[in-house]
């Protein structure tokens, strides 16, 4: 039984013109607008969501850990931008330079001379899909201690052999789990994930580490390129 | 004329009183899940929850942002406008004391059980279904947070169990508040006709 009788007409002239209104405002969004709004609805958010990101970020505190019998070794999807470079380890050198005192050039036995760091952690893609994963390398911030940057530098940025380039703040970059890492699960690190050198960490988003890196170079001022996917209209910061 | 307004009034009770406050919680919190629910399913197609990269895609009509980049935007825009809303309303049920009689309670479940008035009855599923929404509404943000943060907030994953937990529960946030927008409407419309939905919104 009807409690109540629904007043008519139904549909009246002004709810109508709400109604259109309503729909073609999402048209708008919806459609060929999208593309329009997303980048002013970027630069007018992006600041304080990089600031409260920055706030929640502890530089000192490491993220806890996974035992290795949690790696998820078929999760971790392999993404490239471009091509997958060859590099001769024999050949390869990591420069590190910038506004640094001690600018170095490393051979990939210099690297593994220095201290390994293992880590069991999350890797979390910019896509939705996460991966545990086993990295072991030297840590970003015993190689930045070597080269002795200047008081002011607070960026670092990387580029790599296949073209991609990164910039992350320092506080992240010497994160003690930040690490130019050599292996994954246990073995040498595999040619479509980065080798000889890429970046791993659990406080950044996938698109952040950079794999097969080729130069490191600490800056005082963010870098006029941010990184390739930036500058298509990513968010810089990409902090976990 | 006179013959109009009185027969009017004889017929149909006054426009049900709402605050102010309520009024713009209500429009601000539809178009800010308007944006979230459009901006996640964006981000939802760069990897499906179910399925990924082979899972089934949500239709471009139904997404906002155009790509995973300006997806991330609306979502990170629109989360301020959504959680804020949300928080400004809970702060004023808590200052005017309205959480007290405004939500669903004890004799509302009596009523249910018990009573005879069908109306009585309608009244109280209304305010069950807009009283639950609530928790959800909690949940996603909480949920949110977890996937948004996982390193530094790390107990939230945790709490879930896996990512893939994690994120499924996040994602049920949208056909959850989808439905209850239809049940919402269908009961407003039964307890209080086209005058309780318009005095909602003008």
């Amino acid at each position: 039984m009807r409690q109540i009788q629904v007043p008519k007409p139904y549909l009246p002239r002004r709810r109508f013109l709400q109604l259109s209104g309503i729909s073609s405002l999402g048209l708008l969004l919806g459609g060929c607008g999208a593309s329009l709004f997303d980048d002013a609805v970027r630069k007018a958010t992006e600041p304080l969501n990089e600031s409260v990101e920055t706030l929640l970020f502890n530089p000192q505190k490491p993220v806890p850990e996974f035992p290795t019998s949690a790696i998820e070794p078929d999760a971790l999807i392999v993404n490239t931008f471009d091509f997958t470079p060859k590099i001769d380890q024999k050949e390869f050198r990591l420069t590190v330079d910038g506004e640094v005192n001690n600018p170095l050039s490393l051979s990939m036995i210099e690297v593994q001379k220095m201290p390994l760091i293992s880590m069991t952690i999350r890797h979390v893609c910019v896509e939705g899909w996460a991966a545990i994963v086993q990295w072991g390398g030297v840590g970003l911030r015993d190689i930045v201690s070597l080269v002795q940057p200047s008081k002011n530098v607070r960026y670092i940025y990387f580029k790599s052999a296949d073209g991609y380039y990164e910039s992350w703040d320092l506080a992240s970059a010497v994160h003690p789990q930040t690490l130019l890492a050599y292996q994954k699960n246990g073995q040498p690190l595999p040619i479509e994930n980065g080798a000889p050198l890429r970046l791993a960490s659990p406080i950044k988003l996938g698109y952040k580490q950079s794999k097969w890196i080729t130069q490191i170079t600490l800056l005082s001022k963010k870098p006029p390129t941010l990184g390739y996917w930036e500058d298509q209209g990513y968010e810089w910061f990409g902090g976990l | 004329m006179a013959r109009d307004i009185t027969s009017q009034s004889s017929k149909s009770p006054p426009k049900p009183p709402q605050a102010i406050a309520a009024k713009i919680f209500h429009g601000l919190n539809l178009i800010s899940l308007t944006l979230m629910i459009g901006s996640g399913l964006q981000i939802y197609n760069a990897n499906p929850v179910f399925g990924g990269r082979a899972g089934w895609q949500i239709p471009p009509i139904f997404t906002l942002g155009g790509w995973l980049g300006g997806g991330r935007h609306w979502h990170f825009a629109a989360m301020w406008l959504f959680a804020l809303n949300l928080l400004s309303y809970g702060i004023y049920i808590v200052i005017t004391r309205r959480w007290k009689h405004r939500f669903f309670r004890g004799n509302d479940i009596k009523a249910l059980q018990k009573s005879q008035n069908i109306k009585r009855k309608n009244y109280a599923w209304h305010r069950l279904a807009f009283t639950a929404i609530i928790p959800i509404l909690l949940l996603a943000i909480f949920t949110g947070l977890g996937m948004y943060k996982p390193a530094q907030l790390h107990f939230i994953v945790d709490f879930f169990g896996s990512w893939q937990a994690l994120r499924v529960v996040h994602f049920i946030s949208v056909p959850i508040v989808i439905t209850f927008a239809v049940i919402h409407s269908w009961l407003g419309i039964k307890v209080g006709g086209s005058r309780l939905i318009k005095s909602m919104f003008f």
